[in-house]
């Protein structure tokens, strides 16, 4: 079922690029139309814990994870900031699928359930361990690829009813990416701040 | 000069969508930076925090005699609008000015100097010289 398919997925793909669009949507609140704004640009990953999300609409944000830490770089404010990974992680799910060494490592922050099939994809339902956590639901979407399960798609919910849904397209299935590729240098004239 | 982007909200309120950065110096220095949603006014009116990657750190609510920020699950009360805005970003940020600064329009608070050049384009940048920390907030809207 999705669970195997997301644990084949964990074990197989030690690596992935893909392009990705992602719609952030607000819940509509006293007579306001629900409100939706969509970002996009390409994500990279590499087991364990190494990802990066390079956003190029609508705005140019780099978030780089090299293991350690998560870089964030806001181009247009010019501004770098840096978080031990560890703290953050509950905070990117998109990372822990991806990036997760193994499904056990999943579990330890997520409970698993399969889902029904919906939209052609597998969908693995995690909900987060910690209960204070801005998360309070994270679907996980697996296609079945010529290689084997892919990552298709992620819908997050969070405690305030806010909803992103990430879709990945031009999946590519371990390529064989350089480490410099997970790897950040502040800009000369960035600030930086560690957080 | 060319008017801010701004997209009056359903209700015909302002409504601001954007990214925002703060520096706080001193000995120990603090910094900020969320996405955020402005909208409503100085009297009553709602900011939301968003993290890079879209998940709402915290909302923060005011209007007549209530000051509130809901995060990490609870909802706390608080005194006034400085004491609220310094909880959620790390200090006081002057939101009744900050409504007219985002519409290109100066407006005075003690110890807070706006630049409105770039405002044009979304850019506003503001310093507080006192009260000490000093600090700086920095804010690039979203075109609409």
């Amino acid at each position: 079922d999705a669970l195997d398919s997301l644990e084949t997925f964990v074990k197989t793909v030690k690596s992935g690029r893909a392009a990705f669009t992602q719609t952030v949507t607000s819940p509509p609140r006293d007579g306001q139309a629900a409100r939706s704004k969509t970002s996009s640009g390409t994500f990279a990953f590499q087991r364990p814990s190494r990802f990066r999300f390079d956003y190029t609409k609508p705005f140019e944000q780099t978030i780089v994870a090299d293991g350690q830490t998560l870089w964030l770089h806001d181009v247009d404010l010019n501004q770098v900031t840096a978080r031990k990974q560890a703290d953050v992680l509950g905070s990117t799910p998109a990372a822990l699928v991806a990036a997760a060494p193994d499904l056990a490592a999943l579990r330890a922050d997520f409970e698993l359930k399969a889902a029904p099939d919906q939209d052609g994809l597998q969908w693995v339902e995690a909900t987060p361990k910690a209960r204070d956590g801005q998360l309070s639901a994270v679907r996980v979407g697996l296609k079945a690829g010529d290689k084997g399960p892919e990552l298709a798609a992620l819908e997050i919910a969070d405690s305030f009813g806010q909803r992103s849904v990430l879709r990945f397209t031009q999946v590519e299935v371990n390529p064989t990416l350089p480490s410099s590729s997970f790897q950040f240098k502040p800009p000369a004239g960035a600030d930086v701040l560690r957080q | 000069c060319a008017l801010p982007p701004r997209a009056p909200d359903t209700a015909g309120q302002p409504y601001w969508n954007g990214r925002l950065a703060l520096q706080i110096d001193g000995d120990k220095p603090q910094s900020f930076s969320a996405g955020f949603e402005l909208r409503g006014a100085p009297q009553a009116g709602e900011l939301s925090l968003y993290s890079p990657l879209g998940a709402t750190l915290a909302q923060l609510r005011w209007a007549p005699g209530k000051a509130e920020l809901q995060a990490d699950g609870q909802r706390r009360q608080y005194p006034s609008i400085d004491a609220l805005t310094e909880e959620a970003t790390g200090t006081a940020l002057p939101l009744p000015a900050l409504f007219a600064w985002l519409d290109g329009k100066p407006a005075e608070v003690p110890g807070w100097q706006a630049d409105l050049s770039r405002i044009a384009d979304g850019r506003l940048s503001a310093r507080r010289s006192q009260p000490l920390p000093t600090a700086e907030l920095r804010i690039v809207l979203q075109q609409p």
